[in-house]
C-alpha cells in the first residue's frame, strides 16, 4: 500500500508537469474534435492523429495518445446520444436511452450524467490499474514463451466468443489477420514472404496502414452508401447538471456498470467491447420496470458508459504489465510506443517508471479534464454535427491521407489504405467484423514468434503446452470458451446480450 | 441501398443465404491464394518451424472457414446479398491515389509523377474525392478543399514540423534562397485561406441574391 502511494505520488508529480497537463488537455481536445465526428470512431482517430505526438518525449506522447484515446471515446458517446451515430461499437448501447433521452429534451442530462459516470469509473480504473500493475509484472517474470503463446490463443478465444454475429465469420476474419500479419519478412530466416517482390511489403503491413483503411476509410464507404439519416437534435440542449434525484438513479447503476466494465476490460482479446453490453443488459434486468428503458432510462446511459470507461481503461492493464495488445486501440499504442523507442511489457514499470506511473496518472487527470471541457464545449459538438456528410467524408479523407502518409512518408501506405479501406468494404457488405481481424494481425506476429520459440527450447515436443501448468490452463479456459460458445443455449444467451440492444 | 429482405419472405431457391454462400467461396478464393503466395516457403520440422508453416496452415484454416460458410449458405435462411454501388468506392479510391501519387515523385512504371505537394495533393483529394456522393457541389468542395489546405499546412508544416512536402518540388527549386521556407509556407497559406474565406463570403451572398452575379465575381476576383 504505501508502495500504490509513492508510486501515484511519482506517477503524479510526472502528469501534473504544466506541459504535460497541457499535452493532456490537447490530446483530450483533438480527440473528442475528431471522435465527434460521425463514423471515426477512437481507432481512426488514434491512428489520424499519432504523427502529431512525433515530436514530443515519449512520455509526453504517450500521454497526449492517452488523451486522445479518452477524448475519441467520449466523443464517440456524444455523437450516439446527439445524433443516435454511434461512433463505435461500445457506444451503440449508449445510443439506445441517450438519444431517447435527447429527444425528450433531455440531451444536457444525458451527456452530464455519461461525463460524471465515465470519471467516476476513470478514477476506479485508474486506481485498479496501479494496484494491479506490480504484481502482475511479477506475474509476468514467470512467463515463458509458451505461456505467452497460451495466453495469446486464450485472448483471440475470448476474441471469438465476443464478436457480434458469427462464430465461424469471426474465426476466419482472426485466422485471416493472422495470414495478414505473416507477410513481410521472416525474422528467423530472413525470407520474404508472400511479398510478391513490391518492396514495400518487406517490412510487412503496417499496423495503422491497416487500422485506418479498415476503420477509417472504410467507414466513410459504408456511410456513403447509407442514406444520411441524421436527425441532429433540435430541441435544447438543456441542463447539463443531473439533478439530486437523476443522480440517486444513476449511482448504482454506475457503481455496477463500473465493477462490470474494468472486470472484462483486463481479459485478452477485447473484453473492453462486452462491458457496455452487459452493463446495459443487468441494468434492464435489475430495473424494477424494464419497459423504461429503450425510452430514456438514466441508469441505461450511465451504466453502460460507465463500463465503457472503465473497460477502455483497464485494457491497458495486460498492455502495460504483459507486453500484449488486448484490442486494436493497445496495438496502435504498442505502435506509438515503438516509435518512441519504448518496448511495452513487464520492462517498461522497471526502467523507466515515471513514463509507467505518470501515464497512469495522466489517465485520472485526462478524465478529469474531459468532465471539464466536454461540458462547456457541448454547443461546439453540436454545430459540428450538423455539417452535412458530403463536406465531413473529404475532410476526413484528407487527415486519414495526411495522417498516415506522416507516419513513414510513404505514398505506398497512403495507396495501401485505399486498399484495404476497399476490402473493408467488402468484408462489412459480406456481414464480416473487422474488429476480430485487426486483434488477429496484432497478435499474429507475436504469436507465430513464441510458437516457434517455445518448439525450438522443447526440441519439438508440442506437449510442452500442456505439460506447463500455466499455460495448460490457459489452453483449457481458450478450448472452454469457445466450446461454450458453439452450446446452442449459450449461444443464445450471448446473441441476447448483443441482440437487446 | 436495398435493405435485407424480410424475414417472413422465405426464398425457395436452392441457395438459402446467397451472403453466406458468396462470402464462403470469397473465402475459399482467398485461403488458395495464401497458400499458392507462400508455396515457395518451406515449412521446416516442429524443432525448427520454416517459414511456410504458418501461411499454409493459416490458408487451409480460411479455406476450411470458407466451406463451411459456403455450405451453409444451402442448408440455413440467412441473409441475401447486400446491394453495391461503384460510385463511392471507385471515386473515393481514385482520390487518395491521386494524393498518394502527387504528394511526392512517385515512380510508376517507367515514368515518374513530379512531386507536388501538399499545396496540390490536398485540393485534389478533397474535391475529386467529394465527388463520391451524388450531392457533391462544385464551389462547396473548393472552398473545403482550400480552408482545409491551408490549415493543414499551418498546423503540419508549420506547428508540428512533419517532413510533409508542401510546395511542388520545381518551385521549391527555384525559390530556394530567396524566401525562408517558413515564410514561403505562412504567405501560401494565407493566400488560400484568403481565397477560401472569400468563396465563402460570395456563396453565402448568393444564396441570397440568385447565383448569377457570382459567377462573375469570382472570376473576377
Amino acid at each position: 500500500m504505501p508502495d500504490l502511494v509513492s508510486n501515484l505520488g511519482l506517477g503524479f508529480s510526472v502528469a501534473l508537469s504544466l506541459q504535460n497537463v497541457a499535452l493532456c488537455f490537447l490530446g483530450c481536445l483533438v480527440g473528442t474534435l475528431i471522435g465527434v465526428l460521425p463514423g471515426v470512431g477512437p481507432i481512426a482517430t488514434i491512428a489520424m492523429l499519432l504523427p502529431i505526438t512525433f515530436g514530443l518525449d515519449p512520455v509526453g506522447a504517450l500521454i497526449m495518445l492517452a488523451g486522445i484515446y479518452y477524448g475519441a471515446q467520449y466523443g464517440g458517446s456524444t455523437t450516439a446520444i446527439l445524433v443516435n451515430i454511434p461512433g463505435e461499437a461500445t457506444s451503440v448501447v449508449t445510443a439506445l436511452d441517450g438519444h431517447q433521452m435527447a429527444r425528450q429534451g433531455k440531451a444536457g442530462i444525458a451527456l452530464g450524467t455519461a461525463a460524471i459516470a465515465s470519471f467516476f469509473a476513470g478514477t476506479v480504473a485508474t486506481l485498479l490499474i496501479a494496484a494491479l500493475g506490480a504484481p502482475l509484472t511479477q506475474l509476468a517474470l514467470i512467463f515463458g514463451p509458451a505461456e505467452y503463446f497460451a495466453l495469446m490463443v486464450m485472448g483471440l478465444a475470448f476474441a471469438i466468443v465476443l464478436a457480434h454475429g458469427s462464430v465461424l465469420k469471426a474465426v476466419a476474419m482472426i485466422l485471416l489477420g493472422v495470414l495478414l500479419a505473416v507477410v513481410g519478412t521472416d525474422l528467423e530466416t530472413g525470407q520474404e514472404r508472400m511479398t510478391f517482390g513490391f518492396s514495400f511489403l518487406t517490412d510487412g503491413v503496417d499496423f495503422s496502414v491497416l487500422a485506418m483503411g479498415l476503420f477509417g476509410v472504410a467507414e466513410i464507404l459504408r456511410n456513403l452508401d447509407s442514406t444520411e439519416t441524421r436527425d441532429v437534435m433540435r430541441e435544447r440542449i438543456g441542463r447539463l447538471l443531473p439533478s439530486f434525484a437523476d443522480l440517486k438513479q444513476a449511482t448504482p447503476a454506475t457503481l455496477r456498470g463500473t465493477a462490470i466494465g474494468a472486470t472484462l476490460g483486463i481479459l485478452p482479446g477485447n473484453g473492453a467491447v462486452l462491458g457496455p453490453f452487459a452493463a446495459y443488459t443487468i441494468e434492464k434486468k435489475l430495473a424494477k420496470d424494464p419497459s423504461r428503458f429503450g425510452r430514456g432510462a438514466i441508469e441505461g446511459v450511465a451504466g453502460p458508459e460507465s463500463a465503457n470507461n472503465a473497460g477502455a481503461q483497464t485494457a491497458f492493464i495486460p498492455l502495460l504489465t504483459l507486453g500484449i495488445p488486448p484490442n486494436a486501440v493497445m496495438a496502435l499504442m504498442v505502435g506509438a510506443m515503438t516509435i518512441h523507442g519504448i518496448i511495452p511489457g513487464p520492462g517498461v514499470m522497471t526502467k523507466s517508471p515515471e513514463l509507467f506511473w505518470g501515464m497512469i496518472a495522466s489517465m485520472w487527470v485526462g478524465n478529469l479534464m474531459l468532465l471539464v471541457i466536454n461540458l462547456p464545449l457541448v454547443g461546439v459538438w453540436v454545430r459540428l454535427l450538423k455539417v452535412p456528410y458530403r463536406l465531413m467524408f473529404p475532410a476526413i479523407l484528407m487527415f486519414c491521407s495526411i495522417g498516415i502518409y506522416s507516419i513513414n512518408s510513404l505514398p505506398t501506405d497512403v495507396i495501401m489504405i485505399g486498399f484495404f479501406g476497399f476490402m473493408g468494404y467488402l468484408l462489412i457488405k459480406f456481414g464480416f467484423e473487422p474488429a476480430p481481424l485487426l486483434l488477429g494481425f496484432v497478435l499474429g506476429k507475436l504469436m507465430e514468434e513464441y510458437l516457434r520459440r517455445s518448439l525450438t527450447l522443447s526440441r519439438g515436443d508440442p506437449m510442452v503446452f500442456l505439460e506447463r501448468p500455466v499455460s495448460a490452463v490457459l489452453f483449457i479456459i481458450a478450448f472452454a470458451i469457445v466450446a461454450a460458445a458453439l452450446l446452442p443455449s449459450l449461444r443464445k444467451s450471448r446473441d441476447e446480450v448483443f441482440t437487446e440492444a | 441501398m436495398d435493405g435485407p429482405l424480410d424475414g417472413a419472405q422465405r426464398r425457395r431457391g436452392v441457395v438459402r443465404a446467397p451472403q453466406s454462400l458468396v462470402a464462403g467461396i470469397g473465402l475459399i478464393l482467398l485461403g488458395l491464394f495464401g497458400i499458392w503466395a507462400s508455396s515457395d516457403l518451406e515449412y521446416g520440422s516442429l524443432r525448427a518451424i520454416g517459414p511456410g508453416l504458418m501461411p499454409f496452415w493459416l490458408s487451409l484454416g480460411v479455406i476450411a472457414c470458407g466451406i463451411a460458410l459456403a455450405v451453409a449458405g444451402f442448408t440455413h435462411d440467412g441473409a441475401p446479398l447486400q446491394s453495391f454501388t461503384l460510385r463511392g468506392p471507385v471515386v473515393v479510391i481514385l482520390a487518395i491515389l491521386l494524393f498518394a501519387i502527387t504528394i511526392r515523385p512517385f515512380p510508376f512504371g517507367g515514368i515518374t509523377t513530379p512531386g507536388l505537394g501538399l499545396i496540390v495533393a490536398g485540393p485534389l483529394a478533397v474535391i475529386v474525392g467529394g465527388y463520391a456522393t451524388h450531392e457533391a457541389r462544385f464551389l462547396d468542395l473548393v472552398t473545403l478543399a482550400l480552408l482545409l489546405t491551408a490549415g493543414c499546412m499551418i498546423l503540419f508544416g508549420d506547428l508540428l514540423n512533419l517532413p510533409i512536402p508542401i510546395f511542388p518540388n520545381a518551385v521549391v527549386q527555384a525559390l530556394t534562397g530567396t524566401i525562408p521556407a517558413r515564410t514561403m509556407l505562412r504567405i501560401a497559406a494565407g493566400a488560400l485561406a484568403l481565397f477560401g474565406l472569400l468563396l465563402m463570403l460570395l456563396q453565402r451572398r448568393s444564396h441570397k441574391r440568385g447565383t448569377v452575379d457570382v459567377a462573375r465575381h469570382s472570376l473576377t476576383t
